[in-house]
């Protein structure tokens, strides 16, 4: 029983590290706007940031276990079996689901959302335990680029393919477009406020821009012979590949105005202030000013640009001299 | 091809690498050697310009590594210590990204990368990307990074640490081989029977400071004794616990 408890609390301890998935959620951009500024339609966007966050962290605990290591501990038949009906126990969605399900009793409107969540939980539950690709692997496909960045942007597209950042703003994206499709009348000013969230869901990234590069791939940034510049502009151009990609159907100049202010605005923090990222969880970024600069700059981008499309042009501007500014100091920083 | 004069660098109180002076010729194979934390990564930072030394200067092909840091960049290949690869790049990837920023003509780039990755036994996992490849799959692609652009001078922080003996002989003949082209090898390793048979010129350091520098003919006994007798002896006590009966 002490080897079985002591493999439980090493669990639990690895479990209260990763909920870095639901501690991301205070660094994050969109997080900020639904708090603030959403109203009513902020219950929506939680159940979208709720569902994206709860997918995750559904794993199965016994995944934490690297497989060779459970298998050459001296642990007997019973004491495996036990360990594999106590363990989801120590997932803190485990509890959230029974304490729901006891408070579900006798209420069949919550009963339905209770199974819904629960069938969430289970799916993630069990499809953690199926040996699905590892994500950069997910994203092999990723199309050829022009020029000697090519690769580096395919690398950094993979990199935000892998942020929940990314997901969340693919839902909302195709939730306009199934309102587009169906035909239900919006005004257009719906979609470019719709644009400018899916813009607000990706901006964090904008301040983390190599968050996920880890130390290999940034002392490898230091060997390249490339100016700061061009590593910027590596980043960006993904970060606005995929912006633009999922504003399109939408509408596309805010949107892409809305993208270039969150690069231009968070180049500060990407560079100055670099924090690691996790994949699969929302991106942390620097939220006290930069973040909210980023959601004014972006919120005032976008509705100019609705209204005076030229308005695109200084945006594009600030980006341009933004990738200037900090390129340089990129390269000031590398050599240290 | 390599040349230092006091180069020093500093942590706070702790000094990493201590007046360091010494000249490596073009087409030479230097063994930088050491203990762990002995200096021997700092000193390689300092000379690929990736770190900025407190005092004194380094010249690599003749240019200034702190007034010249992106030029010198264009003419050496590295082997850095925690490899710099990129979990999203393949194998394959990480080559032809090189081929691409070194401004190789992209022919060429093709034709190196399937030699490279023939020559290492990488063939089979070229679509692999580095965050699934096992440790000696992204030491080979690394030194495959170091070797493409055809560089002057090739820095290599311990090649032949966590491979298998077959590669490590391959990169020892790559190795020979560039250097008889006149290219500048300059390696740390605790290999010491590899360095003995490759090495032109050993170089010994020991907390921070250099203990010996010469030819390999000028060692005064093997490489291994004369190591031991100069940088660290091994102390090798017994464990009288090991293989008692468990309380």
């Amino acid at each position: 029983m002490a080897r079985l408890a002591a493999i439980l609390r090493a669990l639990a301890l690895a479990y209260r590290r990763d909920w870095t998935a639901l501690q991301s959620l205070a660094g994050n951009n969109f997080f900020l706007a639904t708090v603030f500024f959403m109203g009513k339609a902020g219950g929506f966007l939680y159940l979208i940031l709720g569902l994206v966050v709860l997918f995750p962290m559904s794993t199965d605990p016994m995944r934490k276990i690297p497989a060779s290591r459970l298998a050459l501990w001296p642990l007997e038949r019973r004491e495996r079996r036990l360990l594999r009906l106590v363990s989801p126990w120590v997932n803190p969605i485990t509890w959230v689901i029974a304490g729901l399900a006891i408070w579900t009793v006798g209420r069949t409107i919550t009963a339905g959302l209770w199974a819904f969540i629960a069938g969430v939980f289970l799916a993630g539950f069990l499809l953690s335990d199926l040996p699905f690709p590892s994500a950069p692997s997910m994203w092999r496909p990723i199309p050829a680029f022009p020029g000697r960045l090519n690769q580096l942007i395919r690398k950094n597209v993979r990199e935000i393919l892998s942020t929940l950042d990314f997901y969340c703003a693919l839902i909302l994206s195709l939730s306009a477009i199934g309102f587009r499709i169906a035909g239900v009348d919006m005004p257009g000013e719906a979609f470019m406020a719709m644009a400018l969230l899916v813009v607000l869901a990706l901006a964090s990234y904008a301040q983390c821009l190599f968050g996920l590069d880890g130390e290999g791939g940034l002392s490898r940034y230091r060997l390249l012979p490339l100016r700061g510049w061009q590593l910027l502009a590596a980043k960006d151009a993904a970060f606005l590949l995929v912006a633009i990609a999922l504003t399109l159907p939408l509408a596309p100049l805010p949107g892409a105005g809305a993208a270039c202010v969150a690069l231009a605005a968070g180049h500060a923090p990407a560079v100055e202030k670099p924090r690691t990222q996790t994949r699969w969880r929302f991106t942390m970024g620097v939220l006290i000013w930069n973040g909210v600069l980023q959601i004014v700059f972006m919120a005032m981008a976008a509705s100019t640009i609705w209204t005076h499309p030229w308005a695109l042009a200084p945006c594009v501007a600030a980006w341009l001299g933004s990738l200037w500014w900090y390129g340089r100091e990129m390269e000031r920083r590398m050599q240290v | 091809m390599i040349s230092c004069r006091n180069l020093t660098r500093r942590f706070g109180d702790f000094t990493a690498v201590q007046a360091l002076t010494l000249e490596v010729p073009a087409g030479a194979i230097c063994a930088f050697l050491g203990p762990n934390g002995a200096g021997k990564s700092t000193t390689v930072k300092m000379l690929t310009g990736l770190l900025a030394p407190t005092s004194g200067e380094a010249e690599v092909c003749g240019l200034n590594v702190a007034a010249h840091p992106f030029e010198i960049k264009k003419v050496i290949g590295v082997l850095p210590e925690d490899l710099g690869l990129f979990d999203d790049l393949t194998v394959e990837e990480h080559l032809l990204l090189t081929g691409d920023i070194y401004g190789v003509d992209h022919r060429q780039t093709r034709a190196r990368t399937d030699q490279l990755l023939h020559a290492l036994s990488l063939d089979h996992g070229r679509h692999t990307f580095a965050a699934s490849c096992s440790h000696g799959m992204r030491k080979k692609t690394a030194f495959a990074m170091a070797l493409l652009p055809n560089p002057r001078v090739l820095f290599l922080d311990e090649p032949f640490e966590a491979i298998d003996p077959v590669t490590a002989k391959i990169i020892r003949e790559l190795l020979v081989s560039v250097a008889r082209h006149g290219v500048t090898v300059f390696l740390t390793s605790h290999i010491l029977s590899m360095v003995e048979r490759i090495a032109s010129q050993i170089v010994m350091i020991r907390k921070g400071s250099m203990v010996w520098n010469s030819s390999v003919a000028d060692l005064p006994q093997s490489l291994e004794d004369h190591y031991f007798d100069l940088v660290e002896s091994p102390v090798v006590e017994e464990l009288e616990w090991l293989g008692s009966p468990r309380s």
